[in-house]
């Protein structure tokens, strides 16, 4: 998995600094211009442009001065009642059958020999649940208020004081709680199957050594050594086995009666939840100054950026707040994911090398050469002890080696630098801020798998208020086809941003167009033989891009609310993203009830 | 008939909607349907003038199309006008909160069949935000005037087209309205349950309440309404008292008991006479169907002339 930078902004960073909040009222504002003008055009067309501005007017005058202030909690409730009440009667709970059964039928396909079985099981249900919950939304939002137009019984609701918001809240409210229910009740079978599908033990066998090391009888398609701890009288009591499968056990010696009876626990580092303390990343470039960027190495990573080995180049990563209390086993553990960019295949058994130091922020102090093999498909765990040899620069401006504490000498105040170098030369590293980080401690396993559970609920909602919307003025059918389309836009949503930020090779609708027949290929520039065609066919595409980009802006992007990687991959989703997340629902849950607003309310139930 | 034209002509003066005797008042109301082009379809309703007095039972006349359900519509809300205003209770049709004091019972009474009569007239005592415990009561109430108390724990799928009606009523009086608008309400009822039906209409309107029927049913506008309107093909024919409307002024009608053919022979005579024509000699009809048929005696494919 990888971590955008995106995802580690803190939330007011987020809201103020990276242009959230006016992102949104961008959004609102073009939302709300752009309907204003198409309805007044519609109120010319009818009425003329007098009375078309008055009835367009007086439509938004009633929202704020009747409709919001008239609309009723005790009615909103029981249109929310209503919309429950009509899910469950309309038996949705047979999806939570279709759970059950896909549960009790997966471990027969899910294949258990995969080096992390916790990683596997959590993909699958995450998936499982999101896909299911958010087909019900989908069904339940889209045709619920057409089939009461059709049916009329929204006109027996619209002949009571019942106000056109009340409807559209009732019926968010209502599927959502529908679709909450769900999700706990799945959420917590989820939890169960991932518990008891990774949980397994061996016994041991095998006795070597005296009884200090071991090995044990093959379960779950693995099997472990382990190596018992010899205590300062000479007894073994504790021990622990190799890892294997992402996994280790604590060994347990008993005496009974004469004999030596060894117990392995549970499996230990399946379910985590680390928090990792991101830092800020510098790169210095072949001279060693500090440069804006590392090197391009053509198109192999969007989002990292490269380093060439043996030369000056480097990253720096900059911490702050590391100290003994925060780290209290005494050491300070890294993890790196990084990336190898080769120029020749080099030595493939043993891959790119690199090397960490640590240094003090003020440059004075610094550690000896930290080796590391990059592991390009892992995450490489490097744990820092407390006691380190290097050098200090002293009085007279130059090193002088010292053994070195890692809290008090390097990590003055709590900042510290940790500076990459690629070791090899013509080999380059590729990273980015996120490749790089501490970590901080564990939050638990299942908090964490809340807090993913969380982002498959609102992804639900936002299906559901944008369901809701279509639904008020479409067709059940028509509405569920809008949804979908702005869901799969919302997941691929990168990829129609590439083609409409023109940032996708081949250029824009018209140029694509005319490129296909002449077969040219889409990196060559394009050439008509006739320099004002190809300006006006650019301009014209900007203008189709730049409606586009527009469009898509306005899209909920569902892919960036799907957390569930970070609590396969064992990573604490940041609380900062959540807090995004939920902000973010909250502004679409807003935009589409005010955009359901009007269209319920311009439009007359009774034709249907 | 031109009496009953002057009475309509009478009653077509503009009127000041404030006034609060005048619960419902339509002003040059019309509507044209529209395909999505804009272009016109059909003119459902011509220019209605009508104002329905407190207190009164108030009956819209018509045969299928001629615009009644629009009216009822227009008046509630459901459909924008195409041409003129409908004020209720002073209040602009679109406005929801004259709903507060109308009840409604639709043409087919529009219900969730998935709840049961209990969860029904609890959800709509909701809409109202009526408290829980008023609620309970009312609705209780309303079950047992309705005879629906065997019933009230099934769903409303499982009921037949009468109990629909009845349940459907329920709904309508459950926030104690002072307007009543009733759309065919006897229709698929049994007859005791229509004689029942018009009891409670009448009832209603004796404790003060304003009831707006629309009905094809002529012998059930007969014997509840006090003022009629007759819509043809969207437009007002007639409006006025029943009574003022079925009095055919240029006929007398003379109730005698046990006279032989030769006294009848010998009445004819004398008319004759006398310089008058003698129609017939014979029993008496339903006036009100021929009323009603005399308005609407075009041809029109699709036409029902009689309900009852």
């Amino acid at each position: 998995m990888r971590i955008e930078e995106y995802q580690l902004w803190g939330y007011f960073e987020w809201l103020i600094f990276k242009f959230g909040l006016l992102h949104g009222l961008i959004v609102a504002a073009i939302v709300f211009l752009l309907g204003f003008i198409v309805c007044y055009i519609i109120g010319i067309g009818r009425y003329g442009p007098g009375e078309g501005f008055f009835r367009v007017t007086r439509v938004i005058y009633e929202l704020l001065a009747r409709d919001l202030p008239g609309t009723s909690l005790s009615r909103v409730y029981a249109l929310s009642k209503l919309a429950f009440q009509e899910a469950i009667r309309r038996k949705v709970l047979v999806l939570m059958a279709v759970f059950i059964v896909v549960l009790l039928f997966a471990g027969w396909f899910l294949d258990s020999n995969t080096s992390n079985l916790a990683k596997l099981y959590i993909s699958f249900v995450m998936t499982g649940t999101s896909y299911l919950v958010l087909l019900l939304g989908l069904f339940l939002s889209c045709f619920s208020l057409p089939a009461d137009i059709k049916s009329k019984t929204i006109q027996t609701i619209t002949t009571k004081p019942v106000r056109p918001t009340e409807i559209i809240l009732g019926r968010i409210f209502g599927f959502s709680a529908v679709g909450t229910v769900l999700l706990v009740a799945m959420g917590i079978l989820s939890y169960i199957f991932v518990y008891r599908g990774i949980e397994h033990s061996h016994a041991a066998r095998d006795m070597a050594d005296d009884g200090k090391s071991g090995t044990t009888f093959v379960e779950a398609s693995h099997s472990h050594t382990f190596e018992m701890v010899t205590e300062d009288d000479g007894t073994v009591k504790y021990g622990v086995t190799d890892e294997e499968k992402s996994h280790v056990h604590t060994v347990t010696a008993t005496e009974a009666g004469d004999k030596t009876e060894y117990q392995l626990g549970k499996p230990e580092g399946l379910l985590e939840a680390r928090v990792p303390v991101f830092g800020q990343m510098a790169i210095y470039d072949r001279a060693g100054n500090l440069s804006s960027s590392g090197l391009n190495v053509g198109f192999e990573s969007e989002y990292q950026t490269y380093i060439e080995g043996n030369s000056l180049m480097s990253a720096v990563w900059t911490f702050s707040g590391v100290n003994a209390k925060k780290f209290p086993n005494g050491e300070l553990p890294i993890e790196l994911s990084l990336k190898a960019f080769r120029t020749f295949k080099g030595d493939i058994v043993t891959g790119v090398q690199g090397e960490i130091v640590l240094r003090s922020t003020d440059g004075l102090v610094e550690s000896d050469r930290i080796p590391f093999i990059v592991q390009e498909f892992d995450v490489d765990q490097q744990v820092i002890p407390q006691k380190l040899s290097g050098t200090v620069i002293n009085a007279d401006g130059d090193p002088e080696p010292k053994e070195l504490d890692l809290f008090t000498d390097i990590a003055k105040g709590g900042k510290i630098e940790i500076q990459i170098r690629c070791i090899d030369p013509g080999q380059y590293l590729g990273l980015s801020v996120a490749d790089l980080y501490l970590r901080a401690g564990e939050s638990n396993f299942g908090w964490n798998m809340f807090k993913g559970f969380l982002g498959i609920w609102m992804q639900m909602v936002l299906v559901i208020c944008l369901g809701v919307m279509f639904s008020t003025f479409l067709s059940g059918p028509v509405a569920m086809v809008a949804t979908l389309a702005c869901l799969i836009l919302g997941f691929f949503g990168n990829v129609a941003m590439d083609v409409a930020r023109g940032d996708a090779p081949g250029g824009g609708p018209i140029e694509t167009i005319i490129r296909m027949p002449m077969q040219t290929g889409a990196l060559v520039d394009l050439d008509l033989g006739n320099p004002t065609l190809e300006t006006a066919i650019k301009f014209a595409d900007q203008g189709v891009l730049y409606t586009l980009v527009t469009f898509f802006q306005a899209i909920p992007s569902f892919g960036q609310f799907n957390t569930s990687e970070f609590v396969a991959y064992g990573f604490d989703i940041f609380p900062g993203l959540i807090a995004r997340h939920l902000t973010m629902t909250l502004c679409y849950f807003l935009l589409c009830s005010i955009v359901g607003y009007f269209f319920l309310k311009t439009r007359e139930l009774a034709a249907a | 008939m031109s009496a009953t034209s002057a009475a309509a002509q009478a009653s077509q003066e503009s009127f000041d909607h404030t006034d609060s005797n005048v619960v419902i008042e339509t002003r040059n109301l019309g509507k044209t349907y529209r395909d999505f082009w804009g272009r016109k379809k059909v003119a459902a309703l011509k220019s209605l003038d009508i104002e329905v007095q407190k207190g009164e039972i108030f009956g819209l006349l018509g045969p299928n199309g001629s615009g009644k359900s629009t009216t009822i519509k227009l008046i509630q809300g459901l459909l924008f006008p195409s041409s003129g205003r409908a004020f209720v209770f002073g209040k602009e049709a679109r406005d929801v909160t004259k709903n507060e004091r109308i009840g409604y019972l639709p043409e087919e009474s529009y219900l969730y069949k998935f709840l049961n009569a209990e969860e029904t007239l609890d959800f709509y005592g909701r809409l109202f935000d009526m408290p829980a415990a008023i609620r309970k009561e009312r609705a209780d109430e309303l079950i047992k005037m309705v005879g629906l108390n065997n019933s009230r724990r099934r769903q409303l799928r499982e009921y037949s087209k009468g109990m629909t009606r009845r349940i459907g009523l329920a709904q309508a009086l459950i926030n104690e309205p002072d307007l009543l608008i009733l759309d065919e309400p006897t229709t698929g009822m049994d007859p005791i349950g229509s004689r029942e039906m018009k009891d409670l209409i009448i009832r209603l309107r004796d404790e003060g309440k304003t009831i707006l029927l629309c009905s094809h049913q002529l012998a059930d506008v007969q014997d509840v309404c006090d003022r009629v309107a007759i819509l043809h093909q969207g437009e007002l024919r007639e409006l006025g008292r029943v009574d003022e409307l079925l009095k055919v002024r240029d006929v007398t009608e003379v109730h005698a008991k046990g006279l032989s053919e030769d006294l009848k022979s010998k009445i004819a005579d004398l008319i004759k006479t006398e310089g008058g024509d003698v129609v017939s000699i014979d029993n008496p009809t339903t006036t009100m169907e021929e009323l009603f048929l005399d308005i609407v005696q075009d041809d029109r494919p699709g036409s029902r002339p009689s309900g009852s």
